[in-house]
């Protein structure tokens, strides 16, 4: 169970994160989305101690990390990729971590196998692929096999079957009752990955919802092409729904195809056009967020 | 703790830095001693207390544990791992406390292996010239205080490196102190004819603590560059302790 209740940050003049409040859930992958700058980072480094809130606060499973005893077996991290030292060997990186969270050896060549790099275990991170750094990051987030898993940009440097397995590993970590909050701007992985989402945008939450919510919130909308939109446009407000003109005769109308199909035919409204966008989060993200790409 | 210090022991023996810094160690030591051993008048060689000095002035061990104790530290924000060393160790004043031990501890190795290569080098050259080295109570005392030196350096080391952060800029600091700024503030007070005052400077308390310059008595000075690693490290940790880490 994570928890941010009211979290504010500043940095200077800067509002990093304001007045944030959601929680995620054990059982479920929830993907954390914002475009550049929204505040995730910031929030998840708060919620790992590693940022002093101005106010609010944040828990994971029932209080602050800070507080936890034991943490690498309690909450498994990936924040940057830059997180070994380069000259120190894979091993070596997580055998250090290990001593000093008092995890037996033998668990650093069981998530060494897990991430697929006990083959260059031996040599120094600073030879590893971006993609190796990854999965040597997981390896390290995986090592006190935690109940509680928070992962920035997980599949960054990730090749496709690396992506893959990273998406079927996340579900079946949640599938065993565990809690997986993961941040992405790959919104197409997350879509496919996660079952809630919190949106986040300039620091505060604009939308907290499961999947299945943002989807419907997507096929629930209708592109009209019509060399009467203006026509339309008043019929549709008229029958109370939302609708906002794309230019060139288009509209972008808050309704089911065929409701907005029944109304131009009663009306005797001609339409060239009549189509239900591809339904993804990225539409609904956008919206959210006021166009800008996370 | 206890895993703390284990993991810190280890981060030093998984690179290759702390071993380039021993290498130098051995290497310095023994072309002082040799340096100091065939260079010094015969008459000298048989009093006991220019032996003394001749080992203890051959142990290049308070420099490097200085330096390696900053190093220590501030590779932690030069690469980025203190973000996971503070995943693992959230309580930040163990972090700093494992870090000073460890350093401390750096400083009594570094001395011991500085103290056996000066010796090994140096008293096969006193025999050969008929002066045996004499090991003898005042010569232990005067051993057990340079290892004290070094350890210390060595904690104030991790303290600065700690409150700086910046592993350039506290090297190039540290080493600016001790060559230039604290010569010049003695000279100053020299012109001031403020007298003794320099006495308590970090580079001449240390010394005195080692037997490298007059100042200080032994106790004295060890009480006041224990001060000084005390300071750093408590001003370290108040930088530390509510630090943003982004």
């Amino acid at each position: 169970m994570i928890e941010v209740e009211h979290l504010t940050k500043r940095f200077g003049a800067t509002v990093a994160v304001d007045d944030l409040s959601f929680s995620v859930s054990p059982g479920n992958v929830t993907g954390f989305l914002g475009p550049n700058g929204a505040g995730k980072s910031t929030t998840l480094r708060a919620l790992l101690g590693l940022v002093v809130p101005d106010t609010g606060s944040t828990r994971v499973l029932g209080r602050s990390y800070v507080e936890l005893v034991r943490p690498l077996e309690r909450v498994g991290a990936i924040l940057e990729t830059a997180e070994a030292h380069p000259g120190r060997s894979g091993r070596n990186h997580l055998r250090v971590l290990a001593v000093g969270a008092g995890i037996p050896h033998t668990r650093v060549d069981e998530v060494l196998e897990l991430v697929d790099l006990r083959d260059v275990s031996r040599r120094r991170v600073k030879t590893y692929s971006l993609g190796m750094r990854q999965r040597l990051a997981l390896a390290a987030a995986l090592l006190g096999d935690p109940e509680v898993l928070v992962l920035d940009e997980p599949a960054n440097g990730l090749d496709p079957q690396g992506i893959r397995w990273l998406r079927d590993f996340l579900r079946k970590l949640a599938a065993d009752g565990r809690t997986v909050l993961v941040s992405s701007h790959v919104l197409a992985e997350v879509a496919q990955t996660v079952d809630h989402v919190v949106i986040i945008h300039k620091g505060r939450l604009v939308r907290q919802a499961t999947m299945a919510e943002v989807q419907a919130m997507a096929a629930g909308s209708t592109v009209a092409r019509s060399p009467q939109a203006g026509r339309l446009g008043e019929l549709l407000e008229a029958a109370g729904i939302a609708v906002r003109s794309m230019g060139d005769g288009a509209l972008s109308i808050g309704a089911p195809t065929a409701r907005v199909g029944e109304i131009a035919a009663a009306n005797g409204v001609v339409l060239h056009e009549l189509t239900t966008p591809r339904a993804t989060l990225e539409e609904v993200f956008l919206e959210l967020t006021g166009g800008e790409e996370p | 703790m206890r895993a703390l210090l284990h993991a810190e022991v280890l981060k030093l023996r998984t690179t290759r830095g702390p071993y380039v810094y021993l290498f130098l160690l051995v290497a310095l030591s023994a072309l002082l001693a040799a340096a100091n051993a065939t260079a010094a008048h015969l008459l000298d060689l048989a009093d006991p207390a220019f032996q003394r000095d001749l080992v203890s002035d051959s142990v290049a061990a308070p420099l490097i544990a200085l330096v390696l104790g900053i190093v220590s530290v501030t590779a932690e924000w030069r690469h980025g791992t203190i973000t996971r060393t503070l995943l693992l160790s959230p309580r930040r004043w163990r972090v700093l406390a494992a870090k000073e031990i460890n350093a401390f501890a750096l400083g009594v190795f570094l001395a011991l292996v500085g103290l056996a290569v000066a010796i090994a080098v140096a008293a096969p050259i006193l025999s050969r010239d008929g002066t045996p080295l004499q090991v003898d109570g005042p010569f232990a005392v005067r051993m057990l205080e340079i290892v004290l030196a070094s350890a210390l350096w060595g904690a104030l080391g991790a303290g600065l490196g700690a409150l700086v952060q910046h592993q350039a800029g506290a090297l190039v600091g540290a080493i600016l102190w001790i060559l230039l700024v604290e010569s010049l503030l003695a000279a100053l007070f020299d012109a001031l004819h403020v007298d003794r005052i320099d006495d308590f400077l970090p580079r001449h308390a240390f010394n005195a603590l080692a037997g490298h310059q007059a100042g200080l008595s032994p106790g004295a000075s060890g009480a006041v560059a224990a001060g000084y690693v005390a300071f750093f490290a408590a001003i370290a940790f108040l930088r530390i302790r509510r630090q943003d880490i982004t």
